[in-house]
């Protein structure tokens, strides 16, 4: 059976809190639900970033997904190596 | 900021031709940044590797794309670079505005960014060049409230679709490129918007097999107007350009005195398919042989028209060359009904199929073009539910082994496992 929205969302969260690299792609949370199609996937995780708790991250190319905090932006690396 | 000594860059002025050095100095007299990129380009010629950054997390709120965030990473020595973001502005269907919306998009450029643009990006985007992150979202407002603009797609989205002239301005387009070209863009809006697919996906339309878009080179999925009928031949004119009435080609290339327009050796003898021949001073096309490939058509414009049966061929797989080599489109769907009245049911209902698979079979940063390389395009045309004919045949085999699916096969590949052991060893 496939998982219900919400538990779709925190299979995600806790995949993207946990998983060795901070960025991951879409098809990396395929496997959060093997029930659930690719496009629904998506749909959800788009809706953890409208609800501030995953970010995109993009090359221009390609567009990768993280948790909040967990990957870091070039103003705040910048500012850390500033304060090194 | 100050300028900067360019020595190598200079060179690029030296030429006859027009110059981006000439004219990001001008831009750099009321945008003193524009130095800065001078500045760091001529230390990358210098140092033969590039200082920009490859992406980061940038754009405007609830939206997954649009903008690429650019980041220099000499940013002490080049202050006016260190964000460069590059902002996509999706264009309108075949580029039509008027001057007064370019005036416009132009000037609130200049208050937000570089005021340095490229018209148009290959994807067809008005492409506004260099911005910090804290413009992003005043711009992104004003874009959208006040000259009712939106941004293109980037990364994993869907991107910004694009068309030909079309029916707009040319007689030759077999559908309405710009009302399909709209139709997807609205129906696609979140597509475009937000990350959707494991790569970027590109639709391109072209009313005609000329192409203008060059749809078949650089879209995944392209729709190239088409007929099944037989090419329309006004005989009477066939006979003026043979008597030199017309100029051939509508004039085209008239700067040279090519010499007498000769039927024979400029239209039947380069016809591709050699469909074409006179029978006394009657022109013949064998229909059935045409591949629709346009030449005699643009030669003998008043003469020849593309048939009445109109409609497009689907072309899947385009790509550029950054693995494996640039690659066109395959034709996968010979003739399709393009329908605006049934909201374009039937182009939707492929484009869906191939983005269900490629999503789920797709690898990570593989275009569909890739995927159908890797696994046969048997494979892809039984997604497509198309039926194989000699034309997908490229080559012929190099590979003995012959491999059935399980539907082919009399009683598939399920057995009785026991009962087969009971004949052959383990
Ligand atoms: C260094 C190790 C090996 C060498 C140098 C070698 C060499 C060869 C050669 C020269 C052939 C004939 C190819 C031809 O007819 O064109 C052959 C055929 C064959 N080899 Fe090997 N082989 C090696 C290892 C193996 C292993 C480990 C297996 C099986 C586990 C194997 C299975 C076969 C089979 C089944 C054929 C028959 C192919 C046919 O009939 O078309 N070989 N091998
Ligand atoms: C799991 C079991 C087996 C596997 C994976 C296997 C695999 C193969 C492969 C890959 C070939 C090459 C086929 C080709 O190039 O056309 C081959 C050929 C051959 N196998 Fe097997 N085989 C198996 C069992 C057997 C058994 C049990 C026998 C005999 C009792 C056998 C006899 C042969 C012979 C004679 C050939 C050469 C056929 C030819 O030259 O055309 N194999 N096998
Ligand atoms: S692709 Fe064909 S229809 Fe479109 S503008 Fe070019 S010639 Fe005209
Ligand atoms: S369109 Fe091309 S293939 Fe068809 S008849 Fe004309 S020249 Fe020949």
């Amino acid at each position: 059976m496939a998982l219900s929205v919400d538990e779709l969302k925190a299979a995600i969260m806790d995949k993207a809190m946990t998983a060795k690299k901070p960025q991951l792609y879409i098809k990396d949370f395929y496997a959060c639900d093997p029930d659930t199609k690719p496009r629904a996937i998506k749909n959800v995780a788009n809706d953890l970033v409208k609800e501030g708790k995953m970010t995109f991250w993009s090359s221009g190319s390609t567009t990768m997904y993280a948790a909040v905090g967990r990957a870091k932006d070039e103003e705040t690396r910048d500012a850390a190596e500033d304060s090194k | 900021m100050p300028k900067h000594d360019t020595p190598l860059l200079d060179e690029l002025e030296s030429g006859p031709w027009p110059s981006f050095v000439t004219d990001i100095k001008r831009q750099a007299e009321t945008k003193p940044e524009c130095w800065d990129i001078l500045g760091q380009l001529e230390l990358s010629f210098k140092e033969r590797i590039t200082h920009w950054k490859h992406g980061g997390i940038v754009g405007v709120f609830g939206y997954g794309g649009g903008i690429v965030g650019r980041y220099s990473d000499v940013p002490k020595q080049f202050p006016g670079v260190a964000h460069f973001h590059t902002v996509r502005l999706n264009q309108p269907s075949s580029k039509f505005y008027s001057s007064a919306k370019l005036r416009d998009i132009c000037n609130l450029w200049e208050k937000y960014g570089s005021g340095m643009t490229n018209m148009h990006g290959s994807t067809g985007d008005l492409v506004l060049l260099g911005t910090t992150t804290p413009n992003l979202e005043p711009l992104f407002y004003e874009l959208t409230h006040d000259l009712k603009q939106d941004l293109g797609g980037s990364g994993s989205n869907l991107r910004t679709p694009a068309c030909c002239l079309g029916k707009a301005r040319c007689e030759w387009s077999c559908y309405d490129t710009q009302a399909l070209c709209h139709h997807l863009t609205m129906h696609y809006q979140d597509e475009i918007h937000r990350p959707a697919f494991p790569y970027k996906f590109k639709f391109k339309m072209s009313g005609c097999p000329n192409d203008c878009v060059a749809a078949i080179a650089r879209s995944d999925f392209a729709v190239i107007g088409t007929w099944r009928d037989d090419i329309r031949i006004d005989q009477a004119a066939v006979k003026g350009y043979i008597n030199g009435d017309f100029p051939a080609t509508g004039g085209a290339h008239a700067g040279k005195d090519w010499g007498a327009f000769n039927i024979n050796k400029e239209v039947i003898q380069l016809c591709p398919t050699g469909c074409m021949s006179m029978a006394g001073d009657e022109l013949k096309i064998d229909n059935a042989e045409c591949t629709r490939c346009m030449h005699c058509i643009n030669a003998m414009p008043r003469a020849l028209r593309p048939g009445v049966d109109q409609g497009a061929s689907i072309l899947v797989g385009a790509k550029a060359p950054i693995l494996d080599g640039a690659q066109f489109a395959t034709l996968t769907i010979p003739f399709l009904e393009v329908n605006q009245e049934n909201d374009f049911e039937e182009v939707i209902e492929q484009i869906e199929k191939i983005w269900d698979w490629w999503m789920e079979v797709g690898k990570n940063r593989e275009r569909v073009g890739e995927t159908i390389q890797r696994v046969g395009l048997p494979t892809f045309l039984s997604v497509m539910e198309v039926d194989i004919v000699p034309q997908h045949v490229k080559e012929p085999r190099s590979n003995p082994y012959v491999f059935w699916q399980s539907e082919e096969v009399e009683g598939g590949f399920d057995r009785d496992v026991r009962e087969f052991r009971k004949r052959h060893a383990q």
